[in-house]
């Protein structure tokens, strides 16, 4: 953008057509201008406002939708049961193991028998790039791997929640007082996590990430009981029986890329690198940026009172312009970031 | 199906939808969940429609038709589904090189239920009847688009269905309870018109939100014969027969025959005609009444249409950034050098 007036009026273009000519410079211009704005109107660390509506899918368990300016995200959960006899290799039976803190060590359990299926489909006309026709592009298979271990390693879900249990009625034999009543596991809920993109304009894994948070969040599971005369697992379809999910934190991440630009010093031989930070970013500056980092923080931990930052998981590829200094400033960003989300998840 | 290596599976032991302990114990109970008809019989659902979803595609709409509101808080199991579909039009786009030459525009449908779209979990893979509303849906737009006008260039129509109405009441289908009832409803794929007359309506839409020449707007609308239940008890008789516009296929247990349009009503012309049934000799009733359906419909498309044209061009007016798809006011940049 020109912002001292020029001899000789050069080439005048719209602006869509100049930022579809040469994308690099557009944006380079922009963030280089006195007002260091970005093409899209926001300044380099705003996101973007983010809205959820939850609860909107009639055949689900937990549902969401979740709008980041125009990406559009809806997210629907439906718990299946898998019996135990249908497990090949059973990791626990009916042994609870639990470490120091009274929590449950569960990753295994969770894991190993695929109780979580998440999936991620962007073939739907969201984006240009993303046609149907086709298997699952390597950006949607990326995609829903860094979300699948994400809920795995966030350690989000207890496997308590998802146990159907039974607990044999004592028999009235007066020799064996002593036997403890033992519950045994009769099946699993299985989570089907479906997460569709009506819509793509960046940050596609902080989108699916807070709808599938928002969506766990909504999701009533019923209640299930082994039923002995009819030897099956049958559920309660009264809703105050169902209970919600009782999840460990609330990691959020945010998603930040690095626009870098080199101009040419008019001096000399010295090449200015010049790097911005642009948080939230859309699928034009995608388009233009090579370095991505994602940071993954929980602020939920810690007593009551004061919160206490956990960083998650970081995940950064190409470019080599954030440090260790900068990656404190993005964990900074990350924790206020983490703030906006918290209000809006509970406020829903 | 559990061997798509880029997809996350399932448990390969198979995992089985929840069974509701009060539909199996408590006799009778199943049947008090029936959804019935509250409106009459030429009365249409409400429809929300909305263009400009999605602004990376050059055109997109929205429709959903809600569920009417039930305080259905004492049990879990919906009584009946919603009808949520989302259109995107990808082009008119030069086709590739490699392509043989057309003298006009190539049209190619994809529909696409989402994985909770039905009270059965669906695949990710396309499936036939998928395909098959895909055709359906073509042979509805194909005679509206002039196309002509591009020649060499090639058109998406990208139809997800987010939720789709059903075959039957889901109390029909459960075998073995309930007394052993068994609609002729399951299994008939009485839904899918429903999901198709939807499918037309919000493509038109799109299509017009993408600015593609047409000779009218095209929307759909469905009709059906249903026995009337109160005289279906008398076996033998032929019982009487009704007449019903927008049929919602979880209300009515005995469906005769059903069938959808997509309706050019300026013109007064059809572009796709799918019966099912047995209507017997005369199928004009049922026709008209599909048309009247799709009368119906269009008065929405035509008001959300207007509306989405209006909105643009004061965008432009205004130079501010409230539409959706100008998020850069218009002024000129220059390219130096």
């Amino acid at each position: 953008m020109a912002t001292q007036p020029q001899p000789v009026p050069a080439l005048s273009f719209p602006r869509p057509i100049f930022a579809a000519l040469s994308p690099h410079p557009f944006l380079a211009a922009h963030l280089a201008s006195d007002k260091a704005i970005r093409a899209n109107g926001r300044k380099p660390q705003e996101f973007r406002t983010p809205g959820i509506n939850t609860g909107s899918l009639t055949h689900c368990n937990g549902s969401a939708v979740v709008r980041l300016g125009n990406t559009a995200v809806v997210c629907g959960i439906r718990a299946e049961i898998l019996r135990a006899e249908d497990i090949a290799n059973p990791i626990v039976t009916g042994v609870r193991r639990e470490d120091e803190d009274g929590e449950e060590d569960d990753r295994e359990e969770i894991e190993g028998l695929r109780l979580l299926v998440p999936n991620i489909e962007l073939a739907t006309g969201s984006a240009p790039s993303h046609l149907p026709g086709s298997p699952p592009s390597t950006t949607a298979q990326t995609l829903v791997t860094r979300i699948r271990s994400l809920l795995i390693s966030a350690h989000l879900l207890r496997a308590d929640d998802l146990r159907i249990t039974y607990a044999p009625p004592v028999p009235e034999d007066l020799d064996t007082p002593d036997v403890e009543q033992e519950e045994e596991i009769k099946g699993y809920w299985v989570l089907y996590i479906d997460t569709m993109f009506l819509s793509l304009d960046g940050a596609a894994f902080d989108a699916a990430w807070c709808a599938l948070l928002a969506a766990l969040r909504d999701t009533l599971i019923p209640h299930a009981y082994y039923d002995s005369d009819l030897e099956t697992i049958l559920c309660s379809d009264d809703p105050s029986q169902a209970r919600k999910l009782k999840l460990r934190g609330l990691p959020v991440p945010s998603t930040f890329a690095v626009f870098e630009s080199t101009e040419g010093d008019k001096e000399g031989d010295s090449e200015r690198e010049k790097a911005w930070v642009l948080s939230d970013p859309d699928a034009f500056e995608e388009g233009v940026c090579k370095e991505t980092v994602t940071v993954v923080v929980d602020g939920s931990g810690g007593t009551k009172g004061q919160s206490e930052e956990n960083v998650r998981k970081i995940e950064k590829s190409g470019g080599g312009v954030i440090g260790r200094e900068n990656m404190k400033g993005l964990i900074k960003r990350g924790v206020e970031r983490w703030g906006v989300w918290e209000r809006v998840l509970n406020d829903k | 199906m559990n061997t798509d290596r880029r997809r996350i599976n399932a448990p390969s032991g198979g995992t089985t939808p929840p069974i509701f302990a009060r539909t199996v114990k408590v006799p009778g109970y199943l049947e008090s969940l029936r959804p019935s008809r509250t409106r009459g019989p030429n009365e249409l659902r409400k429809i929300f429609l909305q263009t400009g979803i999605i602004p990376s595609a050059s055109g997109s709409a929205y429709l959903e038709v809600p569920l009417p509101r039930t305080s259905n808080s004492s049990s879990l199991i919906p009584p009946r589904s919603s009808l949520k579909i989302t259109c995107s039009i990808q082009g008119p786009k030069p086709l590739p090189r490699s392509a043989p030459f057309s003298p006009s525009l190539l049209l190619t449908t994809a529909v696409k239920f989402a994985p909770f779209a039905s009270r059965n979990r669906r695949g990710y893979i396309r499936d036939s009847i998928e395909r098959d509303l895909g055709v359906h849906l073509e042979t509805a737009l194909r005679g509206v688009l002039i196309g002509e006008r591009w020649p060499k260039s090639g058109v998406e129509v990208i139809v997800t269905v987010v939720e789709g109405d059903e075959d039957g009441w889901w109390g029909d289908s459960t075998p073995g309870i309930g007394g052993g009832i068994t609609g002729s409803g399951m299994g008939a794929g009485w839904g899918l018109l429903n999901i198709l007359a939807g499918c037309i309506t919000v493509s038109s839409a799109a299509i017009a939100d993408a600015g593609i020449d047409c000779v009218d707007l095209v929307s759909g609308g469905v009709a059906a014969i249903v026995r009337n239940p109160d005289t279906k008890k008398k076996e033998g008789e032929k019982g009487d027969f009704v007449r019903m516009l927008d049929p919602c296929p979880a209300e009515h247990q005995d469906i005769v025959a059903a069938c959808v349009v997509g309706y050019l009503a300026g013109r007064d012309e059809v572009t796709e005609i799918w019966l099912k049934g047995n209507v017997g000799a005369i199928p004009d009733e049922l026709i008209d009444g599909a048309t009247q359906a799709a009368v119906g419909s269009l008065s929405v498309l035509k008001e959300v249409v207007m509306e989405a044209v209006e909105a643009k061009f004061q965008g432009q007016v205004i130079q501010e950034k409230e539409g959706l798809k100008r998020k850069h006011p218009q002024q000129d940049a220059e390219m130096v050098g």
